[in-house]
């Protein structure tokens, strides 16, 4: 901590920005005062460790954890939001080191469910990855923060990615619970709808799936379907997981074909995917065997090759507003990370510790 | 007041091993990372390697994944089985 002998707002912006302390959007001044209003809705203790942040393995004391969400715009009400998904993000499973320092553009997907998206005012309707709400914005835009300056992921030095994405400013949402015609994500998962929780999944940006005719469940998920069914994102070539995000206009639809939650994931997986002759170029470039592609695959001309390997590793959500025939295939970054879903005290539904090699995923 | 967002870091020092004196008859340990092409850029490495510098045996390992750290266990068994290690990464 440095004390300059006079200082207006204005200085401070410039001067985060001169230590490259920033996102490369102004930042908040912190004070004691803000700082000390974040620490005390983490539990007090300014010196406790919460996390190790790679690929610089610098230490997410509360203290820096407080600096960071006030630097980003963030209330202190959305503490325990930042601090869950900061302990997701730093498991194990999830491989941080890798996600930050990949050349692919991948970028962490934070989805919030239960109670806390609405007592801290979060967005899951309109425009829902879009620009427009503070706890959205800022909440994802702490996170960025962090594996930036405690992570240590400067672009072109620990962070390789040869493109980046938009994504990588702030990429968090809220399940449209409300709207859902399905049980949320996370009580599909074991918890209780009165849990709050947050889910982090390594991921490529959106893709839009548009489909203003079909008035059947086969109908809109073929579309989706269709966006999955690629050899140019990661899931094509390195397995891995995927999230897919209904709109509320296709869920209804979907729904009233009378299709559950595991009826959808279960027709995404049984029909998107693509042959092994066109994931090895039709032999153009010599024999591929792929090996990021499970053991268990059969390296055929003709063989499907699914996008996930199994129809849990698709990972389904309601979001975005009433009106509007759209929905969403993401892609995730492959079988190098695997996503985490954590109650909102940091607290696991499973005892899932190292999944190296797959046994224990979400 | 200026507060500093990076934390600090407590990791122990590491230091590279120390350089052997002599090459001849050292076992070579080869860690594929698993990437698409890298045990093909390894294992010609490592045999040319044997061969002029008249090395002992090679002997190879695979990672689960080449983006996760290698096992515990597995690093500790290449560590005992080993003199000299080649790794890296490549597609």
């Amino acid at each position: 901590m440095t004390t300059l002998a006079e200082t207006k707002t204005e200085d401070l912006v410039e001067y985060y920005f001169e230590q490259a302390w920033s996102d490369g959007l102004p930042v908040v001044p912190p004070t004691p005062e803000k700082i000390a209003a974040v620490i005390d809705a983490l539990g007090g203790d300014p010196e406790h460790l919460e996390a190790v942040v790679p690929p610089r393995r610098g230490g997410l004391t509360r203290q820096i954890l407080a600096v960071n969400m006030v630097m980003a715009g963030c209330k202190p009400e959305y503490a325990p939001v930042v601090r869950a998904a900061m302990l997701a993000l730093c498991s194990p499973a999830f491989n941080l080191n890798g996600v930050q320092a990949t050349t692919h553009m991948v970028s962490p997907l934070l989805v919030v469910n239960g109670p806390i998206r609405r007592e801290i005012g979060m967005n899951s309707g309109h425009n829902v990855f879009g620009s427009g709400n503070r706890a959205n914005a800022t909440i994802g835009r702490a996170i960025r923060m962090i594996l930036l300056s405690v992570g240590g992921g400067t672009p072109g030095d620990l962070d390789k990615s040869t493109l980046g994405s938009p994504a990588k400013y702030t990429y968090c949402i809220a399940e449209n619970e409300e709207i859902s015609p399905w049980a949320p994500y996370h009580v599909e998962h074991g918890m209780n709808p009165d849990d709050s929780s947050v889910f982090v999944i390594a991921s490529e940006p959106p893709h839009s799936v548009t489909n203003h005719i079909a008035d059947d469940a086969e109908g809109v998920l073929d579309s989706i379907i269709s966006a999955m069914s690629t050899i140019a994102h990661n899931n094509a070539v390195s397995s891995g997981s995927c999230a897919v995000v209904i709109g509320p206009e296709h869920a209804a639809t979907i729904s009233k074909s009378g299709w559950t939650r595991h009826d959808v994931r279960n027709y995404l997986w049984m029909n998107a995917g693509n042959k092994f002759s066109a994931l090895s170029f039709n032999d153009r470039y010599g024999k591929i065997y792929n090996r990021n592609l499970p053991r268990w695959y059969k390296r055929e001309p003709d063989a499907r090759i699914p996008i996930v390997p199994s129809a849990d590793d698709i990972h389904l959500f309601v979001a975005g507003g009433e009106a509007g025939r759209f929905s969403a295939f993401i892609p995730g970054w492959g079988h190098m990370t695997s996503p985490v879903l954590l109650r909102i005290d940091g607290t696991s539904p499973d005892a899932a510790a190292m999944c190296e090699d797959g046994t224990c995923r979400l | 007041m200026i507060y500093d967002p990076r934390g600090t870091i407590d990791a122990p020092v590491l230091h590279l091993a120390k350089r052997p004196a002599n090459l001849r008859g050292l076992r070579i340990g080869v860690l594929d990372n698993t990437k698409w092409n890298g045990w093909k850029l390894e294992d010609r490495i490592a045999t040319t390697l044997a061969q002029r510098l008249s090395l002992g045996p090679i002997k190879r390992y695979k990672k689960e994944s080449f983006s996760r750290d290698a096992r515990p266990e597995l690093l500790a068994q290449i560590a005992a089985e080993s003199d000299l290690v080649l790794t890296g990464i490549g597609d």
